[in-house]
């Protein structure tokens, strides 16, 4: 009797997980400013092509670091050039070069009640900021900005001992969203979700002040989803969707 | 080496354990003795934080000690400054963290006391403090021994709480296990290894000594 059962539970799980392999996927590795923009855009793909995109984000250091070590991704769109790089000289990826996808903004963001009235970057020399989130200049594209700007505006020196370090972008964000940090340097994509458009308010930090932020992507050497990748990074690259990253935060390139 | 996180990750175990047996001893005491109909739901709760995602606790830390809750700005006020990014943040952050690895192991000490012996020094006229002290305690040296153990070495060995709540700041909050984090994710693979192997060997003495202490004193007794 208990066998049977054995048998049919056996059975109806196979039958619950066999559709998971039968069906096409595409594994993609996302940085992660990516987070508040691409599921709508992966799941409009789906809907063109049949195919169903999976999404990883985390800092692109870490799915560099994944996917040098074998992580099973097909494309990896990260948040800037060096680290997709690094994964094309380790030998795991089809392209010599990554492809530029978008450009990144990056901007100073605070919540409308932490008592900043005139938010600027100057604001940041006063007494009245006494804590700053960026992200990890080691690793994330967007700390590397912040802290190039900073440098730029001559505030480095004089800021040093306010900064705290998220370890990606998404993470500062949440520093300054909730609260513990009064201001933060976040990406343009994040301080445009309607969560933190409705908390706070944020200004650009000027072009000239850092070095462009590139968004590179590259396809990963023989992946299953190698195919769908190539059909991906073509959606992305239409001018229709590249208004739509423009909408949220993502420049074009050119 | 990173001898400043050494220096943190030492302070921060230390001062983590020396607050969790403050609290432990007398939490676990009214665990093991007492008949309260609610003693199971506390004890679940002291049991938690080793259900709950080290992330999804230190999120959850991050809301709570920042300016939007009662609790932050009260803990603001009290210790002059707000909790998160701080090393005083760290260690309430750590405390919760590691509170079932005292609680846990001190409650099963003091239940594994022959009630007999508590009740004798009751009817002798001893508190239950005089109790704890000079009965309880002392029979039960190695539970005591065995959760500061393993607080401390949790604690050193602890990383999601202090990433979210910790802000990565040198000689403030950047652990060990933060640098070792810092150094990998920076392709610096060797730094990252020697980094490790401290954090390694900090928790292998550690344990050795607790369990040479046992056999010391499973000799002793025997």
């Amino acid at each position: 009797m208990s066998d049977r059962i054995a048998r049919t539970l056996a059975l109806s799980l196979l039958l619950v997980a066999l559709p998971a392999f039968a069906q096409q996927t595409l594994r993609i590795a996302a940085a992660a400013d990516l987070q508040p923009l691409l599921p709508p855009l992966l799941a409009q793909f789906e809907h063109e092509t049949g195919i169903h995109a999976d999404a990883s984000y985390q800092s692109s250091a870490t799915l560099a670091t994944q996917i040098i070590d074998g992580a099973p991704f097909d494309l990896f769109l990260a948040a800037d050039l060096s680290f997709p790089q690094r994964v094309i000289d380790a030998g795991r990826a089809e392209e010599a070069k990554p492809m530029p996808y978008a450009r990144g903004t990056l901007v100073l963001w605070t919540r409308n009640d932490s008592g900043i009235t005139s938010l600027s970057l100057d604001a940041l020399r006063t007494d009245a900021i006494k804590t700053i989130a960026i992200a990890n200049p080691e690793h994330a594209p967007y700390g590397r900005a912040a802290q190039a700007a900073l440098q730029h505006l001559d505030l480095l020196n004089t800021v040093h001992a306010k900064l705290v370090i998220a370890e990606n972008i998404a993470q500062t964000a949440q520093y300054a969203d909730s609260g513990n940090a009064q201001v933060g340097f976040i990406s343009l994509t994040s301080a445009l979700t309607p969560r933190l458009k409705g908390d706070g308010h944020f200004v650009r930090v000027p072009a000239d002040a850092y070095p462009p932020i590139l968004q590179g992507a590259i396809v990963i050497r023989s992946s299953a989803g190698a195919a769908a990748a190539h059909r991906f990074l073509e959606f992305l690259q239409r001018p229709e969707t590249q208004q739509t990253l423009a909408a949220e935060g993502l420049e074009p390139v050119h | 080496m990173d001898l400043q996180a050494l220096w943190l990750t030492l302070r921060l175990a230390a001062t983590t354990t020396l607050l969790l047996l403050a609290l432990g001893i007398p939490l676990a005491y009214w665990l093991a003795s007492t008949q309260a109909r609610w003693r199971p739901l506390i004890e679940a709760l002291t049991t938690l934080p080793i259900l709950l995602p080290p992330t999804v606790l230190g999120f959850y830390l991050l809301v709570l000690l920042g300016p939007h809750t009662g609790f932050g700005r009260f803990a603001t006020r009290l210790f002059g400054h707000p909790l998160a990014f701080s090393f005083s943040g760290l260690v309430v952050g750590s405390v919760i963290y590691s509170l079932p690895f005292a609680a846990q192991p001190l409650a099963a000490g003091f239940r594994a006391v022959d009630a007999a012996l508590i009740e004798q020094a009751r009817l002798l006229g001893a508190s239950r403090w005089r109790t704890l002290r000079s009965v309880l305690l002392p029979l039960s040296m190695h539970s005591v021994v065995a959760a500061a153990a393993l607080c401390f070495t949790h604690t050193v060995g602890e990383f999601g709480v202090v990433l979210m709540i910790g802000g990565d700041i040198p000689g403030a909050t950047r652990t060990l296990s933060i640098a070792i984090y810092d150094q990998v994710q920076d392709f610096s693979y060797a730094a990252a290894n020697r980094t490790a192997l401290l954090l390694v060997s900090i928790s292998a003495i550690a344990l050795v000594l607790l369990y040479s202490r046992r056999s010391r004193e499973g000799s002793a007794r025997g």
